[in-house]
């Protein structure tokens, strides 16, 4: 009974905490290109270009801007153009930012190797930033702490501190150099295994590319380790930082090393289309602010139709289960708290997350799908009733019964969700996140609320037996009339 | 319908009091004729009419035009190009360092048509007609995406099928999968029909719609599975009347899963899209109502009967039907049988599950026993007794 208690008032508690805690914080969801309007760059193609390369570009900005699939940015092809849209962004730089980030692998020698930060690393001051762009050793190890740099301070000429892929658990910052050369001086890379090495990546250089590239081999592998290293580095983080084991190199370069072979495709693919296979006119480029493409009434109407049909599935969780039915309100009110807590925490941070219509109204659907669960529990206590027990003694036993139910039919949804996200890019990976999230919900609150909740209302004698609107009575149960 | 156990009509109580006594299994003919024919319909669609795809599946034209001297409003250019037949373009107010302009996608359309709607377009923004820039737009829900769904797809398909045959048995899989196909066909089927446009949100409701299905017949096998051990302790008993019973016990609870998922979508396609006119939420509004019903119908309709007939073919069952009829046979040539009389819980039968399991099953709980010896939904009618007169008039009423 006690950890009934403790479930229901932990449930509660931590819902309440993290409204509260996205209140204070300032999370709010980020409404979508349809619903709120953003950004809208038009990049121009420069030098040649192929109409598959343009293809191929899009592809891989559509990649970086839409990582999760729910950022609902839409990037296409216009004539020879690319257009991007990017909703709920309002400051140009950052849409700048953000499609510019994009562009450009480098490879940046290593200066040093240096520890994870920790939550007491504070956050670069004017002054941090400028010693760590300026390479000034002295300056560097003067400073009490040394944070990482932010993308706008990752610029191809100045030192930065950037952390590595993670990985293997191992977290690694970098101190490095400016860039010795850029992606656009490579011209190809395949993964392929390399005899007595395992897995391994070769990448191949155009002349000028070559030219810069044995330069740095030859500085840097006289050197001590790390500093014999070359950081690949694409969109502020470090995938790769391979020692030279050679001070020239007059082909292709082979990077070895202890790879998976999924590990050499991805750092292949990287190197490959890290830099994209067009370049774009920076002076041609440009920024200009988006309109929505739908009224606020739209909105209004859709959340308005999905108030009205929430409403009638309470109404008629009333009607059939009485007392039982206020369960599932609050129920589906703590759900509702929760993805409002997680949409608004996906929109604000990294993941870019936006609210298309469909996807407001997608969510408050998903509320009602949900209240499934709650259904095949207070079926399953009326077959228990039934048998001629009592309500309280049904509750337990019921609930282990329609759990497994649930698990079942939940755990089909979580695989799908699953091999969806993995497999699958653009609107479809969105929704498979927003399946697997609502699913995982939905289990959580099964247990951790709507089945406490149902013990401790059953114990209540009163609250059992009242008649008409008791739990007895929306069960069936014979205890009602006694 | 068929009646009541005891003769009568149902009524809505029963249903509440899940008292029904419905044959699924047995006229599974109909409900087989009924998806044939409405999954011909549909697939006969798709073929001929075929799906109206949206510009993100197949790329259109894009105008883009500077205005100059005023405000430019969505609304404002919709309201010029409506009549020239782009209802539903993509509409986009810009506005930049260089001013404001307006850009307007569409699928495409014949050449005619584009010049009405450039010379529209430079007279709203009030700039010559070589302003504007007509270009060719590429779709954003492209090929790679489109094949990375459908491969998504077919691991989703083989996984789940795998998961549902480790949790149940591969026959119930196999039955899932042909619902979920099932409801995956009528659905697109709708659209085709029906002509409404195909957006990537049509796209996840398509998808929502799979779960949903899927839900609603592991709800209905968890069940069945539940109720194999009772086969056998009910006299007469086979393997679709085992699937029957299930069916009846968990009919109610299928039918308000689906009306309290059908509700807020309904409230969608018919409060939002048809009394607010939000016609943004009827292209996909539609797949999930469409969908979610068929979903419901499948679970009921096309799995369950499907499964039970599968399994009849397994030799154990069809020796079991065969005893069972037999036994039937046997009680009714009986005149001094008394009616009702209660079977004793172990019959002799080495493939039924031995009692004590059937006894630890909590929600097995005892079925109303038919008060006359008519079987209801018989399998074959060879075996089947002629009926009692007074049974015969009592359906006729």
């Amino acid at each position: 009974m006690r950890k009934y208690w403790a479930y229901l008032i932990g449930s509660v508690a931590v819902v309440v905490i993290a409204l509260a805690a996205t209140v204070i914080v300032g999370n709010e969801p980020v409404l979508g290109l349809d619903l709120q309007g953003g950004i809208s760059v038009r990049l121009f193609p420069a030098g040649r270009f192929s109409d598959s390369s343009l293809d191929t570009a899009k592809d891989i900005i559509d990649r970086r801007v839409n990582g999760l699939g729910v950022s609902d940015a839409e990037v296409t092809r216009e004539g020879d153009n690319i257009v991007i849209n990017l909703p709920g962004v309002k400051d140009r730089d950052k849409a700048r930012r953000l499609v510019g980030r994009t562009a450009e692998l480098r490879f940046r020698p290593v200066l040093a190797e240096l520890p994870p930060t920790t939550a007491s690393t504070p956050p670069a001051d004017d002054a941090t930033k400028a010693a760590i762009a300026s390479c000034d050793s002295t300056a560097i190890g003067a400073l009490p702490s040394i944070p990482s740099s932010d993308a706008a301070a990752d610029k191809a000429d100045a030192c930065v501190v950037l952390p590595g892929r993670k990985q293997e658990k191992r977290e690694v910052r970098y101190l490095l150099g400016p860039a010795a050369l850029t992606g656009r001086e490579t011209s190809g890379a395949k993964s392929q295994f390399l005899q007595g090495q395992g897995y391994g990546v070769d990448l191949s250089l155009k002349d000028s590319g070559r030219q810069k590239f044995n330069q740095l081999a030859q500085e840097s592998f006289p050197k001590q380790p790390p500093q014999n290293s070359v950081a690949i580095v694409l969109d502020g983080v470090v995938q790769s930082a391979p020692r030279f084991n050679e001070p020239n190199f007059p082909g292709d370069v082979t990077i070895s090393g202890s790879f998976t072979q999924g590990e050499a495709d991805d750092l292949a693919s990287v190197l490959k289309y890290g830099a994209l296979p067009v370049r774009f006119d920076e002076k041609q480029q440009t920024v200009q602010s988006v309109s929505p493409t739908l009224g606020s009434d739209q909105l209004t109407s859709g959340v308005a139709a999905g108030i009205v049909g929430l409403s009638l599935v309470a109404l008629y969780m009333l009607l059939f289960y009485r007392l039982l039915g206020v369960v599932v309100i609050l129920g589906i009110g703590l759900s509702a708290v929760v993805t409002y807590v997680l949409v608004a925490y996906l929109s604000t941070s990294g993941f870019n997350l936006t609210l298309t219509l469909a996807g407001v109204t997608g969510l408050i659907v998903s509320v009602g799908v949900t209240v499934d669960s709650y259904v095949v529990y207070f079926e399953r206590l009326k077959d228990e009733v039934r048998t001629g027990k009592t309500v309280r003694s049904s509750v337990d036993r019921g609930f282990n019964r329609a759990f497994r139910t649930i698990l079942a039919a939940d755990l089909v949804s979580l695989i799908g969700a699953g091999v969806l996200y993995v497999l699958a890019s653009g609107s479809v990976k969105g929704f498979a996140f927003f399946l697997g999230l609502s699913t995982v919900l939905d289990l959580a609150v099964a247990y951790f609320f709507m089945h406490p909740l149902v013990v401790i209302l059953s114990r209540r004698r009163a609250l059992v037996r009242v008649p008409v609107v008791g739990i007895a009575s929306g069960l069936d149960a014979k205890e009602a009339t006694a | 319908m068929s009646p009541r156990a005891d003769g009568r009509r149902h009524t809505p109580a029963d249903f509440y009091h899940e008292r029904t006594n419905f044959d699924f299994t047995g006229r599974s003919w109909r409900w087989a004729i009924l998806s044939g024919t409405v999954i011909l319909i549909a697939l006969v669609a798709m073929f001929t009419r075929g799906l109206n795809l949206g510009i993100d599946f197949e790329g259109g034209t894009s105008w883009q035009v500077p205005v100059s001297g005023k405000s430019a409003s969505v609304s404002d250019v919709r309201d010029v190009i409506r009549p020239l037949g782009l209802g539903d373009a993509k509409v986009l107010v810009l506005e930049g360092d260089s001013g404001r302009s307006v850009r307007v996608q569409s699928k495409d359309i014949n050449p005619a048509a584009e010049d009405k709607v450039t010379d529209a377009l430079a007279q709203y923004g009030g700039v010559e007609r070589t302003e504007v820039s007509v270009d060719t737009v590429g779709p954003t829900f492209g090929d790679q995406v489109r094949n990375n769904a459908i491969k998504a797809l077919v691991v989703f398909f083989l996984v789940v099928a795998a998961y549902l045959a480790i949790r149940f048995e591969w026959k119930m899989a196999g039955a899932a999968i042909v619902a979920v196909v099932h409801d995956i066909i009528v659905t697109v089927g709708v659209y085709a029909l029906t002509g409404f446009e195909v957006t990537p949100a049509t796209v996840v409701a398509f998808l929502t719609i799979l779960g949903f299905s899927l839900y609603d017949t592991v709800v209905v096998f968890d069940k069945v599975k539940e109720n194999e051990a009772t086969i056998g302790t009910v006299r007469g008993d086979s393997y679709s009347k085992m699937v029957n019973r299930s069916m009846n016990q968990v009919l109610m609870r299928s039918l308000s899963t689906s009306f309290v998922a059908v509700l807020p979508v309904a409230s969608l396609l018919f409060v939002g899209a048809g009394l607010f006119g939000a016609l943004a939420l009827r292209d996909f509004a539609l797949a999930l109502f469409v969908g979610l019903i068929t979903g419901a119908y499948s679970s009921i309709f096309v799995a369950t009967p499907l499964l039970a007939w599968w399994k009849e073919r397994e030799p154990r069952n069809q020796a079991l039907r065969e005893r069972s009829a037999a036994q039937l046979a046997r009680t009714e040539a009986s005149v001094e049988a008394p009616a009702g009389e209660p079977v004793p819980a172990q019959e002799p039968e080495p493939e039924a599950e031995p009692a004590p399991a059937a006894a630890s099953v909590p929600a097995a709980r005892p079925q109303p026993r038919p008060t006359s010896p008519r079987p209801t939904g018989g399998p074959s009618p060879s075996t089947r007794a002629p009926r009692p007169r007074q049974q015969r008039r009592r359906k006729r009423r």
